[in-house]
């Protein structure tokens, strides 16, 4: 064909196909409701269906809570399903907004779902069911979003509520400690002279694999034990005028550049070349004195270090923790909110936190979460405590936009290399932060 | 030439009709490729005009995505690595395929098959198994570090996709590894159909091993050879499955391309507009660079 006539045809083409479609894309309504129905705690006699969609590492306590609901609702029967987390991120405000839309979604992060009314405010429900006493506020205001769709916390309306809890903490190999010398760590000095005579004595002191940007959390842990939960949630949150560019966190950055430096972490090759399950795979190997990582690993470290694996909150002027919560949403195309509402109530019962707490998770209802002293699950359980005690958890930074996950990653490892400078790395995660929540 | 019957008031209908019926036999394939090719390229550049979440109602956005892709300091980076991924994808290869493919083809030996058949396996693997595959090879303690300790190179390991100096060639050489076989086979079926007798010309004009493949193989092979470097060099600027694997970008925005940034666009950020206008930039790159290797296969003659 000769190309001028090719190009004509493409261009011919191209203007049908703009005429075919030429109109907006996406939905020009709002998402059109279930069956309107008021909230309340009474359910239908009627037999309902249920259907739940989550993830295999987030669902599989959910999924073994479901037969002690449907026993105490025989009426009421849930048809639970999964998908692995990064299909599950990206279908599931396809999925709501569908026909066939779930009524009980897990919900990893507000943003677009909530943005676009896919889900429903629980607000009623949590007034009917007491969720606010039941609580601590911050372990719900994760789920609380301002009108403007994006901050989070205090005085926003509720749009998740919690199944489970997990942390990130400090895990340690107690054989190496002991053989060192090192008592657990409980400020930053002891800390810092842990890792030294850890280095000293031919340790590696931190474990650490950035491969994904896992060492954020240091940076995070760093800067919020020592600027105080409070500071850190609100900047976590989008609260209007925070940054990220504080003493405390430029401290903490300079903390990351001092232990790659020092040698403390593994060259900067190895650390970035290295992903989060290596990284624990090497730990539990006996590689490193200290790991800093989520209880959602608790269990491959239990089995590899067996007696010698410890855990403490993040040692530092203020103890703190970072953590989220599984969390469950009901769809705004839902036919049956209420008994949706009454399984999100069930998830805080004793039977459903022994689930979760079985699982590897911190349960809602903290009266099951009892484990022997001394051992991994023990000292979890006591550090869950101690930062609860002092309303310590704070929310991922990673999630503080839906970018930032990103640009943490990329920002570690230039730091982590000496690619690039604190002042760089505080002034790129505030740039992102200001592009979604404003200067 | 001869030439055309000239048309009579008679014969026109009859000719028109039969200028009309070749269109016919190919109505099938152009439906089923303006339904699934042209139809969505074009609602994707539609939607590039669009403010777009990917769910919601789109607000009109003009032409602010454009400025937007361009005021991207990471597209600039991403481009940059793209382009140079032309040299392992496209370049590397198609050097590489035809001095193996003029290797093969001077002297059919036994066990050709099975060499041709094991250079284009890569080509039948998905590419994300490819970058699996990879990433393992790669590893701190993968085969390629067990190797080099092992023949007393053990300074030289590292965790080499961790590497700022070192992630962008090693997933490079990835791309050469897969583009290597197609080429081969392309460059391979191009030399079979040189004529015998240019090759005796040449040898009675006492051209060596290399005058026969300048003089004679080269010239010979040249469409294939544009074939290769197009198909390659699409594969180079719109990589995206053996990166996202490999490196996610990473270490940095060391391996970072356009691809990437137009998925986190998509599935991260829900910024779908956004990503359509990066998505037609690219395209409209690629066009340019497959109309300019074109000009060069079409000029030489």
């Amino acid at each position: 064909m000769h190309h001028r006539t090719f190009l004509h045809s493409v261009a011919a083409l191209s203007a049908a196909g703009l005429f075919l479609t030429a109109c907006a894309p996406g939905g020009t309504t709002a998402a059109t409701t279930g069956d309107q129905v008021a909230a309340s705690d009474e359910l239908s006699t009627e037999e309902v269906t249920l259907t739940l969609m989550s993830t295999p590492e987030s669902g599989a306590a959910t999924e073994a809570t479901i037969a002690a609901f449907e026993a105490e609702h025989p009426n009421i029967n849930i048809a639970y399903s999964q998908t692995n987390y990064e299909d599950y991120n990206q279908s599931v405000n396809l999925n709501l907004s569908s026909d066939e839309s779930p009524d009980v979604v897990l919900l990893n992060a507000v943003g677009n779902t909530v943005k676009n009314d896919l889900v429903i405010p629980l607000d009623d429900y949590a007034d009917l069911y007491g969720w606010n006493d039941f609580f601590p506020s911050n372990q719900l205001n994760q789920w609380r979003v301002a009108e403007n769709g994006s901050t989070l916390g205090d005085g926003g309306t509720l749009f998740a509520a919690p199944a489970g809890f997990s942390l990130v903490g400090v895990y340690y190999n107690k054989k190496h400690a002991e053989e060192l010398g090192i008592d657990t760590p409980e400020t930053v000095e002891d800390f810092e002279s842990a890792l030294a005579e850890a280095k000293a004595g031919g340790v590696l002191p931190v474990q650490l694999g950035n491969g994904e940007g896992h060492a954020a959390f240091i940076v995070q842990l760093a800067g919020q034990s020592a600027s105080g939960a409070d500071a850190a949630s609100a900047w976590a949150f989008g609260h209007e005028g925070q940054s990220f560019d504080t003493p405390e966190n430029a401290a903490a950055a300079q903390l990351l550049v001092d232990w790659a430096d020092a040698g403390y972490i593994p060259d900067a090759t190895t650390v970035n070349g290295t992903d989060l399950q290596g990284a624990v795979e090497n730990f539990v190997s006996g590689e490193g004195l200290f790991l800093v990582d989520g209880i959602w690993d608790a269990g491959k470290v239990a089995e590899g270090l067996g007696e010698d694996a410890g855990f403490i909150a993040f040692p530092g002027e203020n103890t703190t923790g970072i953590g989220t919560s599984v969390a469950y949403a009901i769809s705004s195309r839902s036919d049956h909110p209420n008994e949706a509402a009454a399984f999100l109530d069930f998830l805080r019962s004793a039977e459903a936190s022994e689930q979760q707490f079985e699982q590897g998770f911190m349960p809602n209802d903290p009266s099951v979460a009892v484990a022997d002293a001394g051992t991994l699950q023990g000292d979890i359980v006591d550090a869950w405590a101690q930062i609860a005690a002092e309303n310590g958890l704070v929310a991922f930074n990673n999630n503080a936009t839906a970018t930032m996950n990103d640009t943490l990653k990329s920002g570690t490892q230039q730091l982590i290399a000496g690619q690039s400078t604190v002042d760089d790395f505080l002034d790129s995660v505030q740039a992102d932060w200001a592009k979604t929540h404003g200067q | 030439m001869f030439a055309r019957a000239p048309r009579g008031t008679s014969g026109s209908r009859e000719q028109k009709k039969r200028d009309f019926v070749p269109y016919l036999y190919v109505l099938p394939a152009l439906v089923a490729y303006s339904l699934f090719i042209l139809v969505p390229w074009a609602q994707s550049i539609w939607t590039s005009f669009w403010h777009w979440d990917g769910i919601g109602a789109a607000t009109w956005a003009g032409l602010e995505n454009y400025v937007a892709v361009f005021s991207n300091d990471d597209l600039s980076i991403a481009l940059r690595n793209g382009l140079g991924f032309i040299i392992f994808y496209s370049v590397i290869p198609v050097v590489l395929g035809a001095l193996l493919a003029a290797v093969i083809a001077a002297r059919p030996r036994r066990g050709t098959g099975l060499v041709r058949t094991v250079l284009f396996l890569p080509q039948i693997l998905p590419l994300v198994a490819v970058g699996v595959i990879w990433r393992y090879l790669y590893s701190a303690d993968g085969p390629i570090n067990q190797t080099l300790s092992a023949i007393g190179l053990g300074g030289a390991a590292r965790a080499w996709l961790g590497d700022f100096v070192w992630a962008y060639p090693a997933v490079g050489a990835v791309g050469t590894w897969v583009s290597t076989g197609l080429c081969v086979l392309l460059l391979l079926s191009g030399i079979q159909k040189i004529d015998p007798s240019l090759y005796e010309a040449a040898k009675l004009d006492r051209c060596g091993p290399v005058g026969l493949f300048m003089h004679v193989t080269l010239p010979g092979i040249r469409k294939e050879v544009v074939v290769a470097l197009t198909v390659t060099l699409i594969a180079a600027l719109a990589s995206f499955d053996i990166v996202y694997v490999t490196t996610g970008g990473g270490p940095g925005l060391q391996t970072i391309v356009p691809g990437v940034l137009i998925y986190r666009l998509v599935f991260t950020s829900n910024e779908v507009g956004l990503a359509c206008a990066l998505a037609t930039v690219l395209s409209a790159i690629i066009l340019v660079f497959v109309a300019l290797i074109g000009r060069l296969g079409r000029e030489q003659t």
